[in-house]
């Protein structure tokens, strides 16, 4: 078992080294952070500074979260279409197996990425002579466990549906927007709309927003540590709640792929 | 090794989900040793039926069983089996090296680096091991996909048209490898287009038509399925008797076909007057002709006949005793 784990790891780490998308896709998002961090090198004062890596690990984070999700879907749908599980399943290879490496193999290209950027986010304050803040680190981890969470979203997406099918769910039906829907009809409903279909649509919304996945389930939360770069002693337990979810999430994803892996013609 | 027992296999394709009867009511077995090779018209169901074998489709009815198991993907019965797709579905990212190594490992056994090597050296890839699958020939990729074979004892191996777009050279290289592979114990089936390669491989030979097969049989003796004629050549005083057909005359020399049940009539005419006959034997058919006249006609009457047993043993040359005129090479 660990033999066939590590041959499709191996595998699929080829294929991101080789992935012309995923290098696309990553000296594009390297060339607009570089860009816009241009203009800090010339700054010369600590607040300065500090807005410069504030803004430049922002954008580094944003990334690794875009990056993920590219991971998860280039690599099941470049699989999927090109046809080449027949390879895989016609051996004593069980999908539930293939799914695991694949998964695991994106986590760690992502888990290496978000290293390089703390890293890179702590080099820079030491070469501009900032103190290293524990907040890098809570950010670092925090993207990280939202970039699994993503990963094994993206994942189901484009094992049921066609990865451009998937990207536009990913990017509209989200959390966030019916999150925004949930809200306006609230303010409708108490600005004494009270109809039917108005209530309807708050119930939609509402139960829309609980089942679908949540980039950053404890966004409102944590979201003074990502603006101040501080975290106080009592915030780090939010990590762990993400975790929780984010492990429940992608054993749901899994689950969920591995039964449509299961029933699909790989023909 | 396979036995595939009333098997249907419906699916729905296209926008408006038009469904589709690939399988209808499928029959087969292939014995271990079987060369077997699946033959029919495109559309006949040889593909869906393979798929079927390999676990990768279910099918809607029927009893499916390889090696006494029922096939599903990544099943551990697989441990013996090699499969070798058509172009192009390969990990083409990976490079030729890396592909044999991976294909090899998913048996999950740990494969020495010297037997990767010895393999790909063997099959004359040690030079473009470093060279990815996209940029392969069709006859390297498949080469990659023998060394899986020959890296593991494969006891089944499928191939879906194998030489599709192989050069001559390559196809003959290919050929010797699925013979030593094949006389190493493996089964073997075989799908292919190619009746010529078929009948120069396969052993057992099934023809499939309209998701059923129409003949399962050795491949001898759907080579002898005109068995009621035997070609004749002669010299003599000339005259032709009238149950010949297909008359040919080279200067004195007469060629011509006779049906069986007229065969004592020839001798007899034969020895009455004196012919020195040159040939007189059973009427080899090609596979092409066969599956033609399966296909085309009367395959359903060929097979009944078959199944029940009812046609004679094929006899190669017919040697009638007590002839006055003289028979050669007969």
């Amino acid at each position: 078992m660990a033999e066939l784990l590590k041959a499709n790891i191996m595998a699929h780490f080829a294929y991101y080294r080789r992935s012309r998308l995923l290098l696309a896709f990553l000296l594009v998002f390297l060339l607009l952070t570089g860009l816009s961090s241009l203009p800090a090198l010339f700054m010369n004062s600590g607040v300065q500074s500090f807005n410069s890596l504030h803004q430049i690990f922002e954008v580094l984070n944003v990334f690794l979260l875009f990056f993920a999700g590219g991971l998860g879907l280039f690599i099941m749908s470049s699989h999927l279409r090109s046809r080449s599980l027949k390879m895989v399943f016609t051996k004593p290879c069980p999908p539930a197996l293939w799914l695991v490496s694949v998964f695991w193999s994106a986590v760690t290209v992502s888990l290496l990425l978000n290293c390089i950027v703390f890293a890179s986010a702590a080099v820079l304050s030491f070469v501009w002579h900032l103190p290293v803040r524990a907040a890098l680190l809570f950010i670092s981890v925090d993207t990280f466990i939202a970039s699994v969470g993503i990963i094994a979203y993206l994942m189901l997406l484009t094992t049921l549906v066609h990865p451009a099918i998937a990207v536009t769910f990913a990017l509209i039906f989200n959390a966030d927007l019916f999150y925004g829907g949930y809200e306006w009809t609230q303010s409708v409903i108490r600005a004494g709309n009270s109809s039917v279909w108005l209530r309807i649509l708050d119930h939609l919304f509402h139960y829309l927003y609980f089942i679908l996945p949540m980039v950053y389930a404890f966004a409102k939360k944590t979201e003074n540590i990502y603006s101040s770069f501080r975290v106080s002693q009592g915030e780090w337990k939010y990590l762990l709640f993400s975790f929780g979810y984010v492990t429940v999430l992608s054993v749901f994803c899994y689950s969920l792929a591995l039964l449509a892996l299961q029933r699909k013609k790989h023909i | 090794m396979i036995v595939a027992e009333n098997v249907h296999v419906r699916f729905r394709r296209g926008i408006f989900r038009r469904p589709i009867q690939a399988l209808h009511g499928l029959n087969l077995e292939v014995r271990e040793g079987d060369f077997f090779a699946l033959v029919g018209q495109n559309g006949a169901g040889k593909s869906t039926a393979m798929y079927c074998f390999l676990g990768l489709m279910k099918p809607s009815s029927g009893r499916i069983e390889v090696m006494g198991k029922t096939p599903y993907l990544g099943s551990p019965l697989y441990q013996g089996v090699a499969y070798l797709p058509e172009e192009p579905h390969y990990h083409l990212y990976l490079t030729v090296e890396e592909a044999t190594r991976y294909y090899a490992s998913l048996y999950g056994k740990r494969i020495p680096d010297k037997t990767i090597n010895e393999t790909l050296e063997r099959l004359g890839l040690a030079q473009f091991k470093t060279l990815r699958l996209a940029k392969c020939s069709k006859g390297m990729k498949q080469k990659v996909g023998i060394a899986q074979c020959l890296i593991h004892e494969t006891r089944l191996l499928f191939l879906d048209e194998p030489t599709r777009g192989l050069d001559p050279l390559v196809i003959r290289e290919f050929r010797e490898w699925l013979r030593e592979i094949h006389s190493r114990g493996a089964t073997i089936v075989m799908n292919s287009h190619v009746l010529s390669e078929i009948e120069m491989l396969a052993n057992r030979v099934a023809i499939i038509e309209r998701g059923k097969v129409v003949v399962q049989d050795e491949l001898r003796n759907l080579l002898t399925l005109d068995r009621e004629l035997y070609s004749v050549a002669y010299e003599g005083n000339g005259v032709v008797p009238d149950y010949l057909s297909s008359v040919e005359r080279l200067g004195a020399l007469v060629k011509g076909a006779i049906a069986k049940e007229r065969l004592y009539d020839f001798m007899e005419f034969s020895r009455d007057a004196g012919l020195l006959v040159h040939e007189c034997s059973l009427k080899k058919t090609s596979l092409e002709e066969s599956f033609f006249n399966i296909v085309k006609g009367g395959g359903e009457t060929e097979l009944s006949e078959r199944r029940n047993g009812e046609y004679m043993a094929t006899q190669d040359t017919a040697t009638p005793g007590g002839s006055e005129g003289q028979w050669r090479n007969c």
